[in-house]
């Protein structure tokens, strides 16, 4: 059994998964309402949630998986990208369980796990495939050959697409987190009515989302409050659509350039329900993991585990987390 | 009682293995160590690892963790609570939290005893013992409020810690004395013969004392 920690931006998970990647529990301690009134991650206050909850989330995956520290045989967790003292919390406490049974500890890029969420659960996707990754910390598309490694294919420049929504949200009056507002709100409105910038910057994959959002602070201004209050349903629908059309085609040339016909969407964004739908009409086999694998959770992190050496007892005492990804 | 016990409120690590017989294993760092770039996550474990090594222990033979929750660094503090609650709960012992500012002042000797540890932002925290009692609970003060307040009380100070080290030209010209070299680091071993003092507590319970509320910029 492996139990995986994740405390990289402001969720506290844990996870226990088999080696042949079944999901026993994968818990999730969401800060959310914490920081809304920040409009965004705060994160001091994340570390000091992360600390707070890190042993109570650690112990209900144990329990939810119906077993104890006992049967565990190797101990994940994510040492990073994300915010440096968030990521501390469970280095420190997975370094010290692992450290205290003698157990080996698998240090997992964050990213990584996002990408191979899709090879656990009930419907595993094999490699090799193409990933698409958005939320509102990343959004990268990747090309996964062996499931130990994936190369990034195209990043975004500025903001990820989750924050997109979120910077949207805000300029729209609505509340934090963005995406889903946006999602329920755009289903009322025209999403021809305002006619939003898609940047496709550079010859490769790359994202951009910054220009989008600044075109609707503009546009926001332009229309005046009650107007732009009044319209509020189109903006959404318009805006979500210029995001949802540069996921689409970055995917469509990813498929077309790199001829892989097995497609992964991932993040929290792939909760949005047109992205969602749009993702079907790609010319691949589309995986869309249950909404519990693409946000962000120790499932993933444990599962990506798997195919990695592990680090033996005592190596990795020293281990550090890292705000970065690993070069 | 093998008590295991660590501080990490400075950019200093310290760890102490004390064990059933008495005898102490240490890890003390230097003074040029409170000064520098902290290196808690690099640091702790094979410290822990080392004091039990020392003492022919394994985790299994520990009775007990005792933690310095501080106040101090916010990230060292919860990467040495974060630390002490898991090594406790895989062992199913008690965590024992001691104030940092109190360990620090079990290095001082005098009738008044000021420890003070960096605050960063050109700021203290600050706590006055005599003997045993408390005088002034820890809080957080720039150096010219806390010369002041120790003048008001007309009493003779002595002071230790990385913040007496930071502010020591300043805290010397208003009539604190600064305890001579060697006597600036929260030891392992003071947080060990606290904790017989300090009741044990469920893991899960221990946190930092951080003094400060959190700067609330968000992230994006
Ligand atoms: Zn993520």
């Amino acid at each position: 059994m492996i139990l995986g920690i994740e405390t990289s931006c402001d969720d506290t998970c844990a996870a226990v998964v088999t080696p042949d990647g079944e999901i026993l529990s994968n818990v999730v301690a969401s800060q959310g309402l914490l920081h809304e009134r920040y409009g965004g991650v705060v994160p001091e206050i994340a570390s000091r949630r992360h600390l707070e909850l890190v042993d109570a989330v650690t112990a209900d995956a144990l329990e939810r998986a119906d077993t104890s520290l006992d049967d565990v045989r190797s101990v994940a967790v994510t040492r990073g990208p994300g915010l440096i003292g968030a990521l501390l919390v469970g280095v420190s406490s997975a370094k010290a369980l692992a450290a205290a049974r003698g157990l080996p500890l698998t240090p997992v890029n964050h990213l990584h796990g996002h990408v191979v969420a899709s090879t656990l659960g009930e419907n595993p996707i094999e490699p090799p495939l193409l990933c698409l990754v958005a939320s509102g910390g990343h959004t990268f598309v990747a090309r996964v050959d062996d499931p130990a490694d994936h190369t990034v294919l195209g990043q975004t420049l500025d903001d990820a697409a989750g924050e997109a929504f979120d910077k949207g949200a805000r300029i729209l009056g609505l509340e934090y987190p963005g995406g889903p507002v946006i999602d329920r709100l755009a289903k009322e409105g025209d999403p021809e009515a305002f006619d939003f910038p898609r940047s496709l910057p550079g010859d490769g994959l790359d994202f951009s989302f910054s220009g989008l959002k600044t075109a609707l602070l503009y546009r926001v201004r332009d229309l005046g409050e009650d107007e732009a209050e009044r319209r509020r349903a189109d903006l959404a629908a318009s805006y979500q659509r210029a995001i949802v059309d540069v996921l689409e085609t970055r995917a469509r040339q990813a498929i077309e350039q790199y001829g892989v016909s097995r497609f992964a969407i991932g993040g929290g964004v792939a909760a949005n329900s047109e992205w969602r739908a749009r993702a079907q009409e790609l010319d691949a086999e589309l995986w869309v993991p249950p909404m519990a694998l693409c946000t962000d959770n120790a499932a993933m992190i444990a599962g990506a585990s798997r195919f990695q050496q592990p680090m033996p007892y005592p190596d990795y005492l020293s281990l550090d987390a890292s705000a970065r990804p690993a070069a | 009682m093998n008590v295991l016990g660590f501080d990490t409120s400075t950019a200093a690590t310290s760890v102490c293995l004390l064990r059933d017989d008495g005898e102490p294993f240490e890890r003390i760092p230097t003074d040029e160590q409170l000064l520098g770039p902290p290196g808690h996550a690099r640091e702790l474990m094979p410290g822990v690892a080392a004091v039990m090594s020392d003492a022919g222990l394994a985790y299994t033979d520990l009775d007990a963790i005792a933690v310095g929750v501080g106040p101090g660094t916010f990230t060292g503090l919860r990467i040495g609570v974060a630390t002490a609650r898991a090594l406790a709960h895989a062992e199913d012992i008690p965590v024992h939290p001691v104030s940092s500012l109190a360990a620090l002042a079990q290095g001082i000797d005098a009738a008044h005893r000021l420890p003070l540890i960096d605050a960063k932002r050109g700021e203290l925290f600050a706590a006055l013992y005599s003997g045993a009692e408390e005088l002034w609970p820890p809080f957080a003060t720039s150096p010219g409020e806390l010369i002041e307040r120790v003048r008001k009380a007309s009493l003779t100070a002595m002071a230790a810690g990385d913040g007496s080290l930071r502010f020591r030209q300043e805290l010397e010209a208003g009539g604190i004395e600064i305890c001579p070299a060697g006597a600036h680091a929260v030891r392992g071993l003071h947080i060990c013969r606290l904790a017989a003092l300090a009741p044990a507590v469920p893991p899960e319970a221990v946190l930092p004392n951080y003094l400060r509320d959190p700067d609330a910029k968000p992230q994006r």
